[in-house]
Order: structure tokens, then C-alpha cells, then sequence
């Protein structure tokens, strides 16, 4: 019985790795599908969102399937509940994911220019994303904590792009229309940065024991 | 083992004491019941004596007292006379009791008989008198049963007291035995001194101590052999079995960026989360062998994913990572060559063949024939030149590392080279100034000559009208500087690192205006590998550039 329930926990464990490194790729993709307005990544991000949806109702069933069956406590309650706060934020990722690639693929959305730093904050996201699920992946509190200060870094290049993205509208350097399209690529990064960092609060709160939620 | 000792002997310690009992018993009632039966004999003596000379009034109250056994007397039609237990009226007829029967016919007859329930035993004596009467004594003593029904409180104390005194004992002897046992020296069980009749077993000890030492070095030796190999190939490699990581060697963990206590045991997927990887791992532990590329950080890597079946079975995945960075470039390198190679043969051989039909077809006035002439062998020195320029090439490729080198003076040969571009240099309105002395490096003469034409043809055509190119020849410590620089039309910073490309062009037009085949460069940097020149490049858009060669 013991044996099921450990060969269980490592399939949920894999499944999350995979539904990890699903987000990881999508989200990889959205630089390219915003920097180099390549509608084929777009396609394809619309599409891993699709899997990344199923993935969520996979592992879903399976956490509630461990809690109902196996009852489990302490160190394996923590790690199965983290895993379901989990999916909901990897979830999530993928749908903003999807969104920018929505908006570059039906408003034909040029890349932005250097001046506004974009690019960057795709990047930073990036990097968030990959490490909180490093951090999931080794379990590793440090590199967990590093996700959760980075985020203010990627929540200043949101102001920043704000502002630049408004005096490019002034100067009429940029069309109002697609400054407002980069200012929603722009906030979905921002979101996609903070369920990053849900998702790196919840691996520490699974090897802590200890949730920080909102009082940061 | 003590706890089996100990109850062993405490089985057989009770199963004694209780057989014991039991035999005793069962001797000692016989003996018991022996004596009983002359007693009575005895008494019925006594009382017959005693009848007869005192005659009926002996058998009285105080008789009855005296003694334990039943005196009864009956008549010979079997009717109780007197009885010393019972009132004789109300006692049955006693004719057919057995012993009253046996004494009627020989004089004394004797019976016993056992009373189950009460677990009493009696024994009847009859004896017959002279004047016909029978005298009967009977006395009752517990049965067998009985006898030992009455001692089983004292046998439960005995067993109580035989199985602690033996707790005790055997306790204090296992101890004894085991202790010897428990401090076996089993690294040396030869040099133990106990029991003779474990020698055997620890001879046998001896001997698979050293066949297993024997292996682990073996197994050592073999392991520090698979480390050696693996830990110094400067491929990738995992091994796993089909559910988790087994090892990987030192470049695998250098490539993922991992440690090896993150993944051992655990899912490919701890490795890298690359699909790529997870496929092949996947498809290999379904049986299936899988080769695929991998791009990983503006590098290109070769999976090769390979199951390993053990009896019939999958056990696991053997997967290479090869590094193919080099080979995809060369691949896509001669792939590109390949194609301008085509192209650029194909351009001039096109403007011929137009201009050949054209005058086939009489389509070209006759004053008119020399001039496209003209254009077909202009056309066709392109083409020489390409051919040369490419067959060149391939000689510098094919050249090898140890060609006989010359001594050859650089400033003599960059002498020749002005005299060959003056005209050029003229017709553009370019002066050209060489300065230094006379420098000597060991080389292939034509091949040098080749690289430092080229360069300073490149700095004639690809200069403005009126400019100026100098070469600049000068010894600095152990080093030869080589340099040439043109005020032209410089190379854009992107571009610098391309340019010695084969076929590659600033110029994306393939226009002619400046003529070149795009090899020149090309030719430039394979000369440069094999005299191990360094090249460097100093360029400034719409300045000018200047090209250095560190002999």
C-alpha cells in the first residue's frame, strides 16, 4: 500500500515537472512570437496551452485521488496541497502565454522598438518561470527565494515599459493602438512573473512548511 | 537462538516432570494397592478368628470403629447379617456379588470395583466361614485417577519451580554458548579458538571472505575503470534504468549544469526538462533506438538514445549527448559553398551562352561580333579566375600542416604586389606607399604572395576615388607586423567576423561593379592558418579599414 502511494507522489512528481517544462517552453516561445512576429510559435503556444490545460485536469484528479484514497499527512499533505495551488498558477502561465500570442497573431503587432524594454522583461519572466520550477525541480528553497525577490524586478521594467510605451504615444512614435497591445503584453508578463512567484512561495511552503502568502 | 534453547528445554523439562509424575504414580499405586489387598486379607483373617471364638457379638460397634475397612457378614443365602457402615435390614441381597460368589464355590473370592465419579476405587475380600456365612471386608481407596488428581496441585508447583529454576539455568548456559559465537572474528574466522564443530563453517567463511574480497577489487577496479572512461570522454552520457537516472558522467552534468546527488534516482526529466530529451528517453525505454538534435545555448548537440535489453527484457536507456556544433557548421558551411559555387560559376557561363546564341542566330550586326566577343571572353576570365581562386582554395585546404616552408622576404614580395596594382591603383587615382625594411619569415612563397595581394587589392578596388593605401612593414620584438590600410568604404562591425567566409559579400547584390569572386578573403584566412598568422582587423564605416598580420 506504502509502495502504491511513494509510486504515486513520484508520478505526481513527474507529471509537474512535465507541466513545468510545458509553461517553460510556451513561455519561451512568446519572445520570439513578440520579438520576431513568428506566427508559427504563435500557433504553437495556442496549442501546448491546450495540453498544459489537460495536464492541470490530469494532476488535479490525481491530487484528489492521493487525498481521498491514501489520506496522507505532515510532509506528503504539504507536498500534494502545494502541488494543486501549483497547477492553478502553471495554468495560468500558459493562458497569458497564450494570450500575447493572440494579440501578436490577430493584431499583426509589430516588435517593439529598442527603447522600450520589452524584450527585457520577457527575459526576466523567462528566467522567473525557469527557476521556479528549477526550484520545484530540486527542490531547492534557496533559488526559490532568489524567484520571489526577482519579481520586483520585473514589476519595475513594468512601469518602466509603461512610461516609455506613454512617451512613445506623445511623440507619436508609436500608434495608439499597438502601444496599448504592447502596454497588455506588458501586464501579462507582469502576471505571468507574479504566478511565478506563487509557484516558487508554494515549493518553499512544501519544503517549509511555512506559507507567506500576501504579507510579503 | 537462546529464545529457541530456552523454550526447548523448557518443553522438555515439563514433559519430564510430568511423565515422571505419571509413572511413579502409576508404580507406587500398584505397589499401594498390593499392600491394600493383604491388609484386607489380613483383617479378614483377624475378623474370622475373631468370630469364630467369640462368636456373632464380636461384630459389634467398637469392631467398626477400630478399622477403615467395611466388615460385612452375610449369610449363605446372600441375605446382610451385619455391616459396619450401613444398617444391615436395609441393605439388598448380596448373593450375586462376585466375590460373595467365588467365596461360596472356593472359600474366598475377591473383586474390586471403581467408581468413575467419585474416583474411588474398592476392593471386596469375601471369605467363608465354617458355619456357612460369608465374611466380607471391603476397603475403599482412591483410584489411580484419583491419586493423581489429589497430587496435580503439587505437580503444578513442582513444573512452576522446574521451568524458572530452568529459565535460570539456560539462560546462563546459552549465554555461555552463544558469547563464543557472538564474538566471532569473522574478518580472520580461521584465528577463532571455540567450538571444533564450527571449523567447518568458519573454514567456509574463510574461503568466501576471500573469494569476495577478491571481486570487490575486481568490481572496484572495473568501476574506477567506467569512471575513467566516461568521466574523460568529453561527451554526454546517462545511463537510467526504466524508471529513473542511474549516472551520468562528468560532461553530462558540466552540459545540464547539474549535480549528481539531484538526479540519481530520480526522473529523466530532473536532467532537463527539454522535450527533446524526454522523447528520446522515452523512446529508447520502449525498445526503440533515437537519434535526434538538440539546440541548447546557440549550441547544437546529438542525442542518441539507446535501449539496453538484459535476457530478453528493457532494462533501461544508454543516452550520448555529442557535441555537433563544429560538424553542423562545416555541414552547413559546405551546403552554402555548394550553392555559391553553383550560382557563381553558373552567372558568367549564362551571359556567355546569351551572347553565343545571340550571334548564332545572326541577331547581332556584323560590326557589332567583336564587341559581344569581347563580352564572352571577359566573361570567360571571370569564370578562369573563379576556377583558379577555387581550385587555390582547395589547395590550401588539402595542403598539409607540415609543407615545406621557404624563407621569404616580405618587403621584397609587397614590392612586387605595388608594381602589379599600380595600373589599378592609377586608373582610381589611389597612391600607394610601402614603408619598412626587408623582414624574413619562413613560408610558401606563392601562398603568401596570394594573401597579401589580395589584401591590398581589396584595399585598391574597395577604395574611394583619390584615396590612398599604405602597407606597413615593421619588426616588433619577436613579432613581424604585416599591415595595409585603405581610406575606403570600411566594413560594418556585423559583418567583420563573416567576411573571410567563403563567397561572402558586404555586398548582398553579387553586383560586379567591383568585380572579386568573394573568395579573396577566404583565401586570406587559409593561407593565415597555415603559416599561423593572426589576423586582425580595424574598420570604421565610410573611414577606411586596416588589416594586421602578426607573423
Amino acid at each position: 500500500m506504502r509502495n502504491r502511494f511513494d509510486q504515486q507522489l513520484e508520478q505526481l512528481n513527474v507529471d509537474m515537472i512535465e507541466m513545468g517544462a510545458l509553461c517553460e517552453q510556451v513561455i519561451d516561445k512568446t519572445y520570439n512570437v513578440m520579438m520576431e512576429e513568428d506566427k508559427v510559435a504563435a500557433r504553437e503556444i495556442m496549442e501546448k496551452d491546450v495540453e498544459i490545460d489537460h495536464k492541470e485536469q490530469e494532476i488535479e484528479s490525481l491530487c484528489l485521488k492521493l487525498l481521498l484514497q491514501q489520506q496522507p499527512v505532515a510532509r506528503d499533505l504539504r507536498v500534494i496541497s502545494a502541488a494543486l495551488k501549483m497547477i492553478t498558477d502553471m495554468e495560468r502561465i500558459g493562458d497569458q502565454a497564450a494570450d500575447i500570442a493572440e494579440i501578436v497573431r490577430t493584431t499583426n503587432l509589430k516588435a517593439p522598438t529598442n527603447d522600450i524594454p520589452l524584450g527585457e522583461m520577457a527575459v526576466a519572466t523567462i528566467k522567473m518561470v525557469k527557476e521556479s520550477i528549477d526550484a520545484y525541480v530540486k527542490k531547492d528553497l534557496e533559488l526559490a527565494r532568489k524567484v520571489i525577490e526577482y519579481d520586483d524586478v520585473v514589476d519595475d521594467l513594468f512601469v518602466k515599459t509603461r512610461a516609455r510605451l506613454i512617451d512613445a504615444v506623445h511623440n507619436e512614435k508609436e500608434d495608439d493602438a499597438s502601444a496599448m497591445d504592447l502596454l497588455m503584453i506588458a501586464k501579462y508578463y507582469e502576471r505571468i512573473g507574479d504566478h511565478a512567484t506563487n509557484v516558487a512561495e508554494w515549493v518553499e511552503f512544501s519544503i517549509t512548511g511555512e506559507h507567506r502568502g500576501e504579507d510579503k | 537462538m537462546r529464545q529457541k534453547i530456552l523454550k526447548n528445554v523448557t518443553l522438555t523439562v515439563s514433559l519430564a516432570v510430568v511423565l515422571a509424575f505419571i509413572l511413579i504414580e502409576l508404580v507406587s499405586y500398584r505397589q499401594f494397592y498390593a499392600n491394600m489387598q493383604g491388609e484386607v486379607r489380613n483383617e479378614a483373617a483377624y475378623v474370622q478368628i475373631g468370630l469364630n471364638e467369640v462368636g456373632e457379638g464380636f461384630l459389634d460397634q467398637s469392631v467398626a470403629d477400630i478399622t477403615n475397612s467395611r466388615i460385612t457378614l452375610i449369610d449363605a443365602d446372600g441375605k446382610v447379617l451385619w455391616d459396619s457402615v450401613e444398617d444391615a435390614s436395609e441393605m439388598e441381597n448380596h448373593r450375586n456379588r462376585p466375590e460373595v460368589v467365588q467365596a461360596m464355590e472356593h472359600g474366598s473370592g475377591e473383586s474390586s470395583r471403581v467408581s468413575a465419579t467419585l474416583g474411588e476405587s474398592t476392593y471386596y475380600y469375601a471369605l467363608r466361614m465354617e458355619d456357612g456365612h460369608i465374611l466380607r471386608i471391603a476397603n475403599t481407596v482412591s483410584s489411580v485417577f484419583g491419586t493423581m488428581l489429589s497430587g496435580f496441585t503439587m505437580i503444578i508447583i513442582i513444573l512452576i519451580l522446574v521451568i524458572v529454576l530452568s529459565v535460570f539455568v539456560t539462560h546462563a548456559m546459552t549465554k555461555r554458548l552463544v558469547d563464543p559465537i557472538n564474538k566471532l572474528n569473522l574478518e580472520h574466522p580461521e584465528d577463532n579458538e571455540i567450538y571444533e564443530e564450527l571449523a567447518p563453517l568458519l573454514r567456509r567463511i574463510e574461503k568466501q571472505n576471500e573469494v569476495i574480497s577478491e571481486q570487490v577489487v575486481s568490481l572496484k577496479s572495473a568501476h574506477q575503470e567506467y569512471l575513467a572512461i566516461t568521466d574523460n570522454m568529453k561527451d554526454g552520457l546517462i545511463v537510467t534504468n526504466r524508471t529513473s537516472v542511474l549516472s551520468l558522467n562528468k560532461a553530462a552534468l558540466k552540459l545540464f549544469r547539474i549535480q549528481l546527488k539531484e538526479v540519481v534516482n530520480k526522473n529523466i526529466l530532473t536532467v532537463s526538462r527539454l522535450p527533446e530529451l524526454k522523447e528520446a528517453w522515452d523512446q529508447a525505454v520502449a525498445g526503440k533506438p533515437f537519434e535526434r538534435n538538440l539546440q541548447m545555448e546557440q549550441r547544437v548537440y546529438q542525442i542518441l538514445a539507446n535501449p539496453v535489453v538484459f535476457d530478453g527484457e528493457i532494462q533501461g536507456a544508454v543516452m550520448f549527448i555529442l557535441d555537433v556544433t563544429q560538424k553542423e557548421r562545416a555541414d552547413q558551411m559546405r551546403r552554402e559553398f555548394s550553392a555559391n559555387v553553383s550560382h557563381e560559376l553558373k552567372t558568367p557561363l549564362m551571359s556567355i551562352s546569351g551572347y553565343a546564341e545571340l550571334i548564332q542566330n545572326n541577331m547581332v550586326r556584323k560590326e557589332d561580333i567583336a564587341e559581344f566577343a569581347g563580352r564572352i571572353h571577359s566573361e570567360a576570365n571571370r569564370l578562369t579566375t573563379l576556377v583558379q581562386d577555387i581550385i587555390k582554395l582547395s589547395q590550401l585546404d588539402e595542403m598539409p600542416q607540415s609543407t615545406q616552408m621557404e624563407d621569404v622576404d616580405l618587403y621584397t614580395l609587397s614590392q612586387e604586389i605595388v608594381s602589379g596594382l599600380l595600373m589599378a591603383a592609377r586608373n582610381k587615382g589611389i597612391k600607394i606607399g610601402l614603408s619598412g625594411e626587408s623582414a624574413v619569415v619562413p613560408g610558401v612563397r606563392q601562398v603568401l604572395y596570394e594573401m597579401l595581394y589580395n589584401l591590398c587589392d581589396n584595399a585598391v578596388q574597395y577604395n574611394q576615388e583619390g584615396g590612398s593605401v599604405s602597407i606597413e612593414l615593421k619588426q616588433e620584438g619577436q613579432e613581424i607586423l604585416w599591415s595595409v590600410t585603405d581610406t575606403g568604404i570600411g566594413i560594418p562591425a556585423e559583418e567583420q567576423e563573416r567576411i573571410f567566409e567563403r563567397f561572402y559579400r558586404v555586398d548582398k547584390s553579387h553586383s560586379r561593379a567591383s568585380g572579386g569572386t568573394g573568395l579573396g578573403l577566404s583565401i586570406v584566412k587559409h593561407g593565415a592558418m597555415l603559416h599561423h598568422v593572426k589576423i586582425d582587423m580595424d574598420s570604421e564605416v565610410g573611414k577606411g579599414t586596416t588589416i594586421l598580420l602578426h607573423f
